[in-house]
C-alpha cells in the first residue's frame, strides 16, 4: 500500500512537471487564428455551461415583461454594443468575432441555449479566457435585463420588432 | 515495485479524468469579474511568452527610413483600434471586466519585442479577449503597430504630440 501511494504520488509530480513544461517551454500554441480543435470545442462549451447553471440564480423572473415595447429596447441596445461581434439579424456572421478564440457565438444565427436569467448573468459577470467581458460596470441592470430578453428571442422576433429594429441596423 | 507502478499510472489515469470531471461538473469558476490569481497570472504570462518567442523567432522588423515616422502611424492606428481595451496615452486605467486582465500598455509599457507583437497582432492570444487582426491591417500597418507599442511609455519627444494631432497626416508607415 505504501508503495502505492508513493508511486501514485510521483506519477502526479511527474504529470504536474510535464504540463508546467510543456507551457514553459512555450510547447503550447497560442494563436487565435488557428484551427479549433472540435473536441476541445466541445469540453469548454459545456464547462462553461455547466458552471453556469451551477452559479447563475435559477428560474429568476425578468423583472421587464417581453413586451414590443422592451424587445425593440433591448435590440436597440443589442445593435448599439453586440453585433460587433455576437453578430446582427439578417446580417451574415461577424468577421470580427471570427477571430477570437474561442469565436464569439453568433446569436443572431444560431440563438442560444442558455435561459433569459443565464443571459443576463453572463452579459453582468463575463465569461472567463474568452472575449466576452463583465458588463456590470458599465451596464445597468435594466438594460442587462432589456438585452437579455431580446437576445433570448433573436430568432423569434414579432415581425414588428424585427422591422423596428432593422430601421436602426448598421449597413 | 508492482505496487509502486500500480499506483503511478493510476495518477496518470484518475488525476487526468478528475480534472475533466471538475469541469464537467460547472465547478470551475467562469464569471471574468474577479482578478486572476498571482500563480496563475505567473504561470498564464510564462506560457504565453514562452509560445510567442518560439513562434515570432524567424520575424524580423523591416528597415525603416524613420523610426520615428512609424511609431506616429503606429500610434495613429492605436488610437483608434486598441486604446479602447489598452488605455490612451497620459489616462491611467485598470481593467477589472477581462479575465484575464487586458494588459495596459499606455501605462506599464510592454516586454515583447517588435517581432513578437507583430505576431500576437497578427494572430491574437487563445483563451484571452485578444483576437487576431491579420485581416483587418496590413503587414506594413502591423509593423508600425508594433514599432509605436515597444516604445510606448517611453517615445522619443515630439512623437505623441505628432500622434495627437489630429490635423497630422500619419506619414510613411515604411
Amino acid at each position: 500500500m505504501k508503495r502505492f501511494v508513493f508511486g501514485f504520488l510521483t506519477g502526479g509530480l511527474v504529470l504536474a512537471l510535464g504540463i508546467a513544461g510543456y507551457f514553459t517551454l512555450g510547447l503550447a500554441n497560442v494563436a487565435a487564428d488557428a484551427h479549433h480543435s472540435k473536441w476541445i470545442t466541445q469540453w469548454m462549451i459545456s464547462s462553461v455551461h455547466a458552471s453556469i447553471r451551477r452559479t447563475a440564480p435559477r428560474n429568476l423572473e425578468s423583472p421587464l415583461p417581453a413586451s414590443e415595447e422592451n424587445l425593440i429596447a433591448g435590440g436597440k441596445l443589442y445593435l448599439n454594443d453586440c453585433v460587433g461581434c455576437h453578430g446582427a439579424p439578417g446580417q451574415p456572421r461577424s468577421a470580427f468575432g471570427a477571430t477570437f478564440y474561442p469565436p464569439a457565438p453568433q446569436f443572431a444565427l444560431d440563438g442560444t441555449t442558455y435561459s433569459e436569467t443565464q443571459i443576463y448573468w453572463v452579459a453582468k459577470h463575463g465569461v472567463r479566457r474568452t472575449g466576452m467581458s463583465a458588463q456590470g460596470s458599465s451596464s445597468s441592470d435594466e438594460h442587462l435585463c432589456l438585452l437579455a430578453g431580446f437576445i433570448s428571442r433573436v430568432r423569434d422576433l414579432p415581425p414588428r420588432v424585427r422591422s423596428a429594429i432593422a430601421d436602426g441596423a448598421p449597413h | 515495485m508492482k505496487a509502486f507502478l500500480l499506483g503511478f499510472i493510476s495518477a496518470l489515469v484518475i488525476l487526468p479524468i478528475a480534472s475533466l470531471a471538475y469541469l464537467r461538473l460547472g465547478l470551475a469558476e467562469v464569471r471574468s469579474d474577479a482578478k486572476p490569481a498571482g500563480w496563475e497570472s505567473r504561470l498564464m504570462h510564462s506560457a504565453v511568452h514562452a509560445s510567442v518567442r518560439r513562434s515570432a523567432s524567424g520575424l524580423q522588423p523591416p528597415a525603416r527610413e524613420s523610426e520615428e515616422d512609424a511609431m506616429v502611424a503606429g500610434g495613429k492606428l492605436y488610437l483608434n483600434g486598441c486604446a479602447g481595451c489598452h488605455g490612451t496615452p497620459g489616462k491611467p486605467e485598470e481593467d477589472l471586466t477581462h479575465y484575464p486582465p487586458v494588459p495596459q500598455f499606455a501605462q506599464v509599457g510592454t516586454e515583447y519585442s517588435e517581432a513578437e507583437i507583430h505576431w500576437i497582432i497578427q494572430h491574437g492570444i487563445r483563451d484571452t479577449a485578444m483576437s487576431a487582426y491579420g485581416l483587418f491591417y496590413s503587414d506594413k500597418e502591423i509593423w508600425a503597430l508594433a514599432a509605436f507599442l515597444r516604445r510606448i511609455n517611453n517615445l522619443p519627444s515630439g512623437v505623441l504630440e505628432r500622434i495627437q494631432d489630429k490635423k497630422a497626416p500619419a506619414g510613411a508607415a515604411n
